[in-house]
């Protein structure tokens, strides 16, 4: 009973330099992150719109914190882990929609590349646990 | 502003019920606010139940909760426009400008055909109230200025102007007396801005109409002096030496530029800066004193950013790396100033005492200030003009990457290879990622004396973005037409890598806030 209480207590301490960091949120429990387009596996000529699909939460500004809700952000090629005590980077291979943005125009040089949506908060941080997508990974001719 | 805005997003919650409510007199002095949407007949032919519905919900979400947070009442609304009221004047601006700026945003990401731009009058008038309309002259004038508006835009009558005028910080355009149908008498009308963009415009018009004044006066002067010589020969002595201080004055600043420029030069591996900014003031001042010992002392209430005077040029810009960077083009840049650093938590936090920016940056004073949209720089250098009466802008795409080469065309300002130590980059230094940028001027200073061009901070430009350079200006200016609803970037930050540090990099950005961007301010001579 001790250990229990203990390991309760220890925990909960654990917890409170991130809830002081307001960083990792927890998302609502049912989300669901995931491509509308294109599929895993597909062949793509040429440029392409690409389509987020979200559901059980919604899509708002960046900047925006209502609870439930975030914005998109695409990670093309990335190999790294995401880091959930980071914001998520800004770069050529980190595109973000802090404007509520659904989809993308893509146009990505030919050969194999992957793709995956990370849901981000208000300030860029990836919920916790991460509300990510499937990556897939598609050919561009 | 944007806090504001976002406020009326969620306004949509705002419980009807708590509106005040207030007696009804039969008249009353009022604030109205007429509204209306440019080119409706267009947007219904085109798509009437779309459009319908996306006006519907605008009224719904947008016009009247702003019209409720900012203490006023939706009078009526008609097809495609509002009246409302407001106590105050100042509110009733407040809340034109809300919706203005929220519309902005909406539409940025609609097409032409969806895109739904309002015009709005606000009038002062005595007028008579009733329980869902309001009927006096007042009424008619604030919809016949609303009718003479620009899409997008706000215009007030004289008599509103002459209630806000030092206490809303935006800009105003006097349009003159203006005569509006079906009213006898002309009515003053000024258009508000709150973008800085046409402040600019408004600037070159008033330079126009300074210099034309002045070559009148001139011609009147000549023609004078040659009726009256001897008389006049006193004045003529009197108004003589006005113009050879200017100049001296002018002569004094760029000296005072290019010898901080060759200080800086001179700075062997400036590790640690030779002047640290933090507890004097900005050294700029400092030297302007100095040098143009003459010149009063008034200008202290606002620090400037030092700045650091350019020759301009023409140089290639862009480069192959990248197909953003494509193609490598000529570009011929005019004289200018660029900040020397990147504006400051310091710098940012005056104009956030003033109440001009939108948050409080915290952390290092003396290190860039970050978390900044393109509006919110926008909104700084605003402020810093109006406050210094000095043309303060972002720079220009290209007058940003001629700064940042500093005279080379090599990969790097420092030669074809990247070398640890001389940009703030992810893995470029000994020091490690955090959550704000190193402190400027920790690093060495480019050929033209400036700090932190590529890496620290990113840095918004005037420009909006372009996938690639197709069609880009030759003079230097920004590139404006195109798909504004993002802005470019540059300079890349401290938390990307050596790539990004390159001058001809670019990124772009959603017109929001992020944690890496920054910006510098330049100012034309």
């Amino acid at each position: 009973m001790k250990v229990a209480l203990l390991m309760v207590l220890t925990a909960a301490l654990a917890c409170v330099p991130d809830a002081l960091q307001a960083q990792g949120k927890a998302p609502a429990k049912d989300v669901l992150l995931y491509f509308v387009w294109p599929q895993n596996g597909s062949t793509i000529k040429g440029s392409f719109w690409c389509r987020f699909g979200l559901r059980n939460m919604g899509v708002t500004h960046a900047g925006d914190d209502f609870p439930n809700s975030g914005h998109h952000h695409l990670l093309i090629d990335v190999t790294e882990p995401l880091d959930v005590n980071e914001p998520i980077p800004a770069d050529k291979n980190h595109i973000h929609f802090p404007a509520g943005q659904t989809e993308a125009h893509l146009e990505l040089p030919p050969g194999k590349h992957t793709l995956q949506l990370v849901l981000g908060d208000a300030r860029h941080y990836s919920f916790n646990p991460p509300v990510v997508s499937e990556k897939i990974t598609i050919t561009v001719k | 502003m944007p806090d504001k805005v976002r406020g009326i997003n969620s306004g949509g919650r705002i419980d009807k019920d708590s509106e005040p409510s207030r007696a009804l007199a039969p008249r009353r002095l009022a604030a109205i606010v007429a509204g209306d949407i440019a080119g409706y007949a267009r947007l219904m032919e085109f798509d009437e139940e779309g459009t319908h519905v996306r006006v519907k919900r605008i009224q719904r979400d947008l016009i009247e909760p702003a019209i409720i947070e900012h203490y006023g009442r939706l009078v009526k609304t008609t097809g495609d426009g509002f009246i409302a009221i407001f106590d105050s004047p100042l509110e009733a601006v407040r809340c034109a400008i809300v919706i203005q700026q929220n519309m902005t945003g909406r539409n940025a990401v609609l097409t032409r055909n969806q895109a739904i731009e309002y015009r709005i009058g606000v009038n002062l008038g005595d007028v008579i109230i009733e329980e869902d309309d309001i009927y006096g002259d007042g009424v008619n004038v604030a919809s016949r200025i609303e009718g003479i508006a620009e899409p997008g835009q706000v215009y007030i009558s004289g008599g509103i102007y002459e209630q806000i005028k030092n206490k809303l910080v935006c800009g105003y355009e006097s349009l003159g007396d203006r005569k509006v149908k079906n009213i006898t008498d002309p009515v003053r009308v000024y258009r508000v801005l709150p973008d800085p963009t046409a402040f600019k415009s408004r600037r070159r018009r008033d330079t126009v109409l300074v210099v034309l004044i002045s070559l009148t006066w001139l011609g009147i002067a000549t023609a004078a002096v040659w009726y009256w010589f001897p008389r006049v020969k006193v004045q003529d002595v009197a108004s003589a030496p006005t113009s050879p201080q200017l100049q001296s004055a002018d002569a004094n600043a760029r000296q005072s530029a290019q010898s901080s420029k060759a200080a800086a030069v001179a700075t062997p591996a400036a590790a640690a800066r030779p002047q640290s900014p933090p507890a004097s003031p900005a050294p700029a001042d400092k030297q302007a004193a100095l040098q143009m010992a003459p010149v009063t002392p008034q200008a202290a209430a606002v620090r400037e950013p030092e700045m650091n005077m350019l020759r301009g040029g023409t140089f290639a810009m862009g480069s192959n790396e990248d197909i953003t960077e494509k193609p490598v083009h000529h570009v011929t840049v005019k004289p200018f100033a660029m900040s020397k650093y990147p504006i400051l938590v310091r710098e940012w936090n005056q104009c956030a005492a003033a109440k001009a920016c939108g948050f409080v940056a915290t952390g290092n004073d003396e290190a860039p200030v970050t978390n900044v949209s393109w509006s919110d720089a926008k909104k700084f250098v605003t402020w810093l003009a109006g406050a210094t009466h000095k043309p303060y802008r972002l720079p220009t795409e290209a007058e940003w990457e001629y700064a940042a080469r500093g005279g080379t065309q090599t990969r790097f300002w420092w030669g074809e290879e990247f070398q640890p130590g001389m940009a703030n980059c992810k893995n470029c230094t000994d020091v490690a990622v955090a959550e704000q940028p190193i402190k400027v001027g920790s690093l060495k200073a480019n050929p033209f004396g400036l700090y932190d061009m590529g890496g620290g901070v990113d840095q918004w430009v005037e420009d909006c973005w372009h996938k690639n350079y197709q069609g880009a200006p030759s003079d230097g200016s920004a590139w404006m037409d195109g798909d504004c609803a993002s802005h470019v970037i540059r300079s890349g930050s401290w938390r990307n890598d050596s790539r990004y540090v390159r001058p001809a990099n670019r990124e772009t950005y959603d017109d929001a806030r992020y944690q890496t961007h920054g910006f510098r301010v330049a100012l034309s001579p």
